[in-house]
């Protein structure tokens, strides 16, 4: 099973160098080997159990981890997790995702024999990309929980004041439209 | 005795509009500006310009859910929601309840709609085309349905009037099919979206030109020019894009002729028989559920189509007990929308070096090009497309391999060019569409309710082919690479473009309104909302209603000042 993941973890970093065109930056990579603990700060959950909460901050980190810019759970992803799965959602959706997110965790327990958010970080990040990729390439039409966690999860993120403004470009008033101008002087995608 | 007479002086105008919206609006400022002491009627809240436009300049982060409604909500917007896009938290408050304002669907038909001074001029797409003599004369060279009793001539000197005040932003292009208007600089294409204009062109002898829109790419009579924010239907700060709070019921008021009353639902016209014209109208205030009446000389009904018809429909008397008006037993029939939701899209290839600043509240535009000379397709009439190229931004992170920082990295730069159009096709009239009341059911102010059985035809869904297949033939022909089509009409009604059910004509055994937008056999009221529509042409209407307004306020002012109303 490690030797699967380590294989997968090089097979992400090769594939992501391909599609950035080869230039992949140092400071990134060491954010996912540097890490962080997922902690829920000071939110407090309504709908998520404290395991549910835990796992979900911990998943949301290493989707989007810290690194030059903020981590997923420092701008407030976890608690918008579960404020879009608990008011957005039909009952149905609720249970669904629920069910996913404790098979997830169930899973990653059975396997590697600690819970999700006190694996190592090397653990973390080897367990979720293969279930990322098990998704991504067998499940074209469908979203797997992992997916519809991380869409989520990159909702909250650049529809957050950070996400948008940090990670991604966002201007309030363009004050101008110019229909095809350099990518240099928007330097980074539109958030909007 | 005496307190009845004060308080029918009281209540007594020149003239009262029915409705704010687009057509409502320019009735309102035309009659104003003509000296006419005018009562304005909205069903809906008042909403003023700019301080009641509660969400226009906040930013993602400051909506909660992402600007997605609570699941709770949604049983409230049952109707509504089959758009997919009205229903937001940064715009819900601009589209009725259907659990407040419920209708019957024979078949399936979507009324999508807002009651508040202004109506949908505030969240209107804004896509502004005249229509074209070809389209004036269409009805009588296909022998469907009946003559307009308008041609282009007649209308194009009040296109030009409407577009000087309102500010048409888009390109001339001398085409017979698409007159021109009276425009302001046109907004850019982006660089595939050129790549797609040469290519039809070389290719197809076809046109592609950035979208004729109400936004104003510069500042005009007083009003400051589009910021790109691309957020319009939550209503403009710079009164940017045309609408009534923005445009014409500042300038109605400002005549000191504009009474505006909200809170107002009509709910029939006055019929005097011996006159043999209306004297007022039935108002049910909104709050208090008092019913009040309102006298004047001339009416205007601008309460959108279905809104219209519905008033006329109530307006029964010995002399009409189908409707004012009604004749010719066509009231409420002949609804027409237009056909969309059809075409293709795809990925292109190139331009990684190049992207696009700000939110362009537009796309482009592929004027009609089939039937345009005799009919040589297997259907009548024709479509044209709306459509628009970019790069793609975070949402496709989502199902790429990458997690973690890599996966930041990825979503930080723009992705690949992607490149879709939408075909807007023309639905003929017909006399089986229609609409009606139901006075068994009523909503909570007493009104009766609309039942709609209208659908799509043959020669709709002929059309469908060409607009589904001409648009992947397009995309393919500039290189767009893996083209998809998509075919999904939805209702009729979706296009929110609903109209035709009083329409004019030259014989009032056929129609409802005169050349004038003037009831054949009521000359006081007049229809200037998308209800008189003869025939539906495939460009967005909204232009061609303020057009049709401004004409009939004037002539109707015209005639009584010369003692003919």
């Amino acid at each position: 099973m490690s030797t699967d993941n380590n294989i997968d973890r090089k097979e992400a970093i090769k594939r992501t160098g391909l599609i950035l065109g080869g230039v992949i930056f140092a400071p990134n990579i060491l954010g996912v080997l540097k890490g962080c603990t997922a902690t829920p700060g000071d939110w407090t959950p309504e709908l998520f159990t404290q395991r549910q909460a835990q796992v979900v901050t911990a998943l949301a980190d290493v989707i989007l981890p810290a690194d030059d810019t903020p981590a997923a759970s420092e701008v407030g992803v976890p608690e918008f997790i579960e404020k879009m799965v608990n008011e957005t959602y039909s009952e149905e959706q609720r249970q669904e995702f629920l069910d996913g997110l404790d098979d997830f965790s169930d899973n990653f327990q059975s396997e590697l024999q600690a819970e999700y958010f006190d694996g190592d970080d090397e653990q973390r990040y080897e367990f979720t990309y293969h279930q990322n990729r098990i998704a991504v390439e067998d499940s074209p039409e469908s979203s797997p929980f992992i997916l519809s966690f991380k869409e989520l999860t990159l909702l909250g993120y650049f529809t957050s004041e950070v996400g948008a403004t940090q990670v991604l470009r966002y201007e309030a008033v363009p004050g101008r439209y110019d229909g095809c101008i350099p990518v240099e002087e928007v330097g980074r995608t539109w958030a909007t | 005795m005496n307190l009845n007479i004060k308080a029918q002086d009281e209540n007594t105008y020149d003239a009262i509009v029915v409705g704010t919206g687009i057509s409502g609006g320019w009735s309102a400022k035309e009659l104003t500006e003509n000296g006419l002491n005018t009562l304005v009627l909205e069903r809906g809240r008042d909403v003023k310009h700019v301080e009641d436009y509660p969400t226009a300049t906040m930013d993602p982060w400051e909506l909660p859910r992402a600007d997605q409604i609570p699941h709770e909500e949604r049983k409230h917007y049952e109707k509504q929601l089959r758009t997919g896009y009205t229903i937001r938290e940064s715009t819900k408050h601009w589209w009725i309840k259907d659990t407040d304002q419920p209708y019957e669907e024979v078949k399936r038909f979507d009324w999508i709609r807002g009651y508040h001074v202004g109506g949908r001029s505030i969240m209107w797409g804004r896509q502004s085309y005249r229509l074209s003599p070809m389209d004036f004369e269409a009805n009588a060279r296909d022998g469907i349905a009946v003559d307009w009793p308008v041609r282009y001539d007649d209308i194009a000197p009040w296109y030009d009037h409407v577009e000087k005040f309102a500010g048409i932003s888009g390109e001339s292009l001398g085409l017979p099919q698409l007159p021109d208007s009276d425009f302001l600089p046109p907004m850019e294409l982006n660089c595939v979206e050129d790549v797609l204009k040469e290519s039809m062109a070389d290719t197809f002898d076809r046109v592609l030109t950035i979208g004729r829109v109400a936004n104003l790419t510069q500042p005009h009579n007083g009003r400051g020019n589009c910021m790109y924010r691309n957020l319009c239907s939550r209503g403009c700060p710079y009164g940017a894009y045309f609408s009534s709070n923005a445009a014409t019921l500042p300038a109605a008021m400002e005549t000191g002729n504009m009474t505006l009353r909200p809170h107002s639902i009509v709910n029939s016209v006055i019929y005097d028989e011996e006159s043999g014209k209306a004297t007022g109208v039935r108002v049910v205030d909104a709050e208090s559920g008092e019913m009040i009446e309102f006298y004047a000389r001339i009416i205007f009904l601008n309460a959108s189509t279905v809104g219209s018809t519905s008033i006329l429909l109530n307006s029964k008397s010995d002399r009409f007990p189908d409707g004012l008006g009604n004749d010719s037993g066509e009231l409420g029939h002949n609804m027409m929308d237009h056909h969309f939701r059809v075409g293709a899209e795809g990925e292109y290839e190139g331009f990684e070096d190049e992207y696009y600043w700000g939110r362009r509240p537009n796309g482009f535009y592929i004027p009609r090009y089939r039937n345009l000379n005799g009919n040589d397709r297997d259907y009548l009439r024709g479509f044209g497309y709306q459509g628009s190229a970019s790069r793609e931004g975070w949402r496709r992170g989502v199902r790429e391999l990458a997690i973690g920082s890599e996966l930041k990295e990825l979503v930080a730069n723009p992705g690949g060019w992607t490149i879709g159009m939408t075909a807007f096709g023309e639905m003929l009239p017909d006399h089986s569409n229609r609409m009606w009341l139901n006075h068994d059911k009523t909503d909570k102010w007493g009104q009766p309710t609309v039942v709609f059985d209208v659908e799509f035809k043959e020669n709709e869904y002929s059309m469908r082919e060409d607009m589904k297949n001409d648009a992947a033939e397009m995309l393919e022909a500039a290189g767009v690479k893996n083209v998809s089509t998509y075919d999904d009409p939805g209702g009729p009604g979706l296009g929110i473009h609903e109209m035709g059910t009083a329409r004019m004509g030259r014989d009032p055994e056929t129609s409802v309104l005169n050349g004038w937008n003037q009831i054949h056999s009521v000359p006081n009221v007049f229809v200037t909302d998308g209800s008189f529509m003869t025939s539906a042409a495939c460009q967005n209407p909204s232009l061609s209603y303020m057009a049709f307004s401004a004409r009939a306020a004037n002539y109707a002012a015209d005639q009584l000042k010369k003692g003919e109303l």
